[in-house]
């Protein structure tokens, strides 16, 4: 019987067969064993420093002293991580961002106090201990393994009776274990073959270790996931602070430069006709009724302007529901629209909000940038979450900026969406289509 | 007839230039150049060397108070010219700001005076003649803010609404007929505030109101 293996089967066979056989002589699998080389005096090194200083620091812990040994040891451990993380980039290529920077507040009790409570260095003091053990175990499995490898290819070179006088090997394998017939050279032979396996398994028992280490600096010397969290928190926070108080400030402009100006420029003119009737020596009904006139046409366009201006802080049609408000835009937009809606919960009126506005918004950039000559909306309920697409047939290129008065642009639609945790994709190649996703939790 | 009041503008909002401009004319003023931004308000100025300047505080580029800093600019340069503020908004900061140097020829009035079209006539023409103009506005924030209020509180209120016009930049005579009294009995008042406030008497209209501002601002 002859087995047919799936083509792909083969090829990722194939490929770990290549794999194994050229694993002993990757740069990789030397820079691992360097690791562990430039490692081992460090964490040596590292774990003196906290040894000492902790003892001293608990020793001395009822006095002021013993507490800003502590606070030394764990700043110190902070250093170490640095060292770590460089040794990890410069020889394995390891990546690992820098925890959150420490920031003391102000007078010596303030240093301690934050010192004590940084979690970065106490992680940092958790990895030094650690190391320590593992850069045994590390040292230990390289070394024995590699160094059986060497021996036992040497083996046929060596002569029987110097056999397994050093190594982990001769005592996995005692001496007559494999001495079937001849047993000099059979035995000479499954060494050698012993030999070679160990050369092929060494790089792969070493990764392995490394493999440990690795995710131990990932977790202990980079940024903690709930600092990261934070962070990303925060920043959603003061871009959400940011872009209110940016919406405040073009509502006062458009309050100031549109509507109080109108209504100045009306109220000057009926002034001027009231003055122009109170002075009825000189009475000229066309003059007065010109002014008249203008304020009229002054007082219709503000309230044009307001009725707009209110709009855009919140369209009423939104209190009814996405379905209606959604429907108005795609109405009221110049290119053809086409609008599918998909919802079986309501979202909560904050979603409804965005939902809107990036509808809105993206529309107008289609109107006015993409010369496309359709566009269309879907909204629809993914589980517990609201995706909108965008579509349009025009040019494309579309990209997020930060410069200029962008705020209400993407960059501002992609800040609104993320800082409630959604999502907010971009598509849009040179030559077009642009088609923008926007996912956003049902309830924020 | 004397000759007309020359008159530059400053201001960004079409609408209101536009009216502005309407008014003006309508009134008997010349109106040398209505501009949008403060460049154009230096060189206007430079070139027609008008009488008096109507300047909205808030103007490209950046909307702040970029017409303010151009109004003290010209002052340093024209010390004749007449500056007359014009914004939607009271800053007090803005109105000492401009009262530092010289109350001499400077106005600093709300954009919603010019629907009483005769007052703002009155106002312009005063700063036009070095006289000044302030928003009752203005003065209630000055008054609020100043560190005399102690003394102030001594003043009757009659006394209180003669202070108050008075800081506005208004003579005597137009005190008077606001209040509905005689110029004598304005004349009492005043002698009477500034008495109570020890500010040394003077003569003039002008130098009357240097003392009250400067006293209000201290």
């Amino acid at each position: 019987m002859v087995i047919v293996l799936p083509e792909d089967l083969e090829i990722r066979i194939r490929r770990i067969a290549h794999a194994i056989l050229r694993a002993p002589f990757t740069k990789q699998t030397w820079s691992e064993l360097l690791f562990f080389v430039v490692g081992a005096p460090l964490a040596a090194l590292g774990f003196a420093f906290i040894a000492l200083t902790m003892a001293a620091g608990v020793s001395l812990a009822v006095t002021f002293i013993g507490l800003a040994m502590l606070a030394l040891s764990i700043r110190g451990a902070r250093k170490i991580g640095g060292i770590h993380r460089a040794v990890a980039r410069g020889i394995l290529g390891e990546q690992i961002d820098e925890p959150d920077p420490f920031v003391a507040r102000p007078g010596f009790l303030g240093w301690l106090q934050s010192t004590l409570r940084d979690r970065a260095g106490w992680r940092a003091m958790a990895y030094a201990v650690i190391k320590v053990p593992l850069v045994f175990v590390g040292f230990f499995v390289a070394f024995a393994v590699w160094f059986d490898a060497f021996e036992f290819l040497t083996y046929p070179l060596q002569g029987a009776d110097s056999a397994g006088e050093i190594g982990v090997v001769r005592v996995l394998f005692p001496p007559g274990f494999f001495s079937v017939g001849d047993p000099r050279f059979l035995h000479g032979v499954a060494i050698f073959c012993g030999g070679v396996f160990l050369l092929f398994l060494a790089p792969w028992a070493v990764r392995a270790v490394v493999y440990v280490d690795r995710l131990l600096m990932r977790s202990l010397l980079g940024p903690d996931a709930v600092a990261v969290r934070v962070r990303s928190l925060e920043l959603a926070r003061a871009q959400t602070v940011d872009a209110s108080a940016a919406t405040l400030r073009r509502i006062e402009r458009d309050l100031h430069d549109g509507t109080q100006a109108q209504l100045v420029a009306l109220a000057m003119r009926l002034g001027m006709a009231k003055e122009k009737l109170d002075d009825a020596d000189h009475l000229d009904l066309d003059q007065v009724r010109e002014l008249v006139v203008d304020a009229h046409r002054g007082a219709k366009e503000a309230i044009t302007e307001l009725r707009d201006l209110a709009r855009g802080i919140h369209p009423p049609a939104l209190d009814t529901g996405l379905e209606g408000a959604l429907s108005t835009l795609a109405a009221r937009n110049t290119i053809p629209t086409e609008l599918t809606l998909e919802l079986k919960d309501r979202p909560t009126p904050a979603i409804e909000s965005i939902a809107y506005f990036c509808v809105a918004e993206l529309l107008a950039n289609v109107a006015q940038h993409a010369h496309a000559s359709r566009a269309s909306v879907t909204c629809a309920q993914h589980g517990r979450w609201l995706r909108v697409v965008v579509r349009d047939d025009g040019v494309g290129g579309a990209r997020p900026s930060r410069l200029g008065s962008s705020s209400s642009g993407l960059t501002g639609l992609s800040d609104r969406v993320r800082a409630v945790d959604g999502r907010f994709d971009i598509t849009s190649p040179p030559d077009g289509p642009t088609t923008i996703t926007v996912d956003l939790p049902l309830h924020a | 007839m004397t000759t007309p009041i020359r008159v530059v503008i400053a201001e960004d909002s079409a609408i209101l230039r536009d009216g502005l401009v309407q008014l003006l004319v309508d009134r008997g003023f010349v109106v040398t150049e209505a501009v949008s931004d403060p460049d154009a308000l230096r060189r206007s100025v430079e070139r027609d060397c008008p009488d008096v300047a109507i300047v909205d505080i808030r103007m490209p580029p950046t909307f702040t108070d970029e017409g303010l800093r151009a109004a003290i600019d010209l002052r340093r340069v024209h010390s004749g010219l007449g500056i007359l503020m014009f914004s939607q908004y009271i800053e007090t900061r803005y109105a000492t700001e401009l009262l530092a140097d010289n109350s001499a020829g400077v106005g600093y009035l709300l954009k919603d005076r010019v629907a009483d079209v005769s007052e703002f006539v009155d106002a312009l023409e005063r700063v036009a003649s070095g006289g000044t103009a302030l928003d009752p506005e203005v003065v209630t924030q000055l008054l609020g803010a100043s560190r005399r209020a102690g003394s102030i509180s001594t003043l009757s209120p009659r006394e209180k609404e003669v202070l108050s016009l008075m800081a506005e930049g208004r003579t005597n005579a137009a005190i008077a007929g606001d209040l509905t009294i005689s110029e004598g009995a304005v004349e009492r008042h005043v002698t009477n505030i500034f008495l109570k406030l020890d500010l040394p008497a003077s003569q003039t209209d002008h130098r009357r109101i240097l003392a009250v501002l400067r006293y209000l601002d201290s």
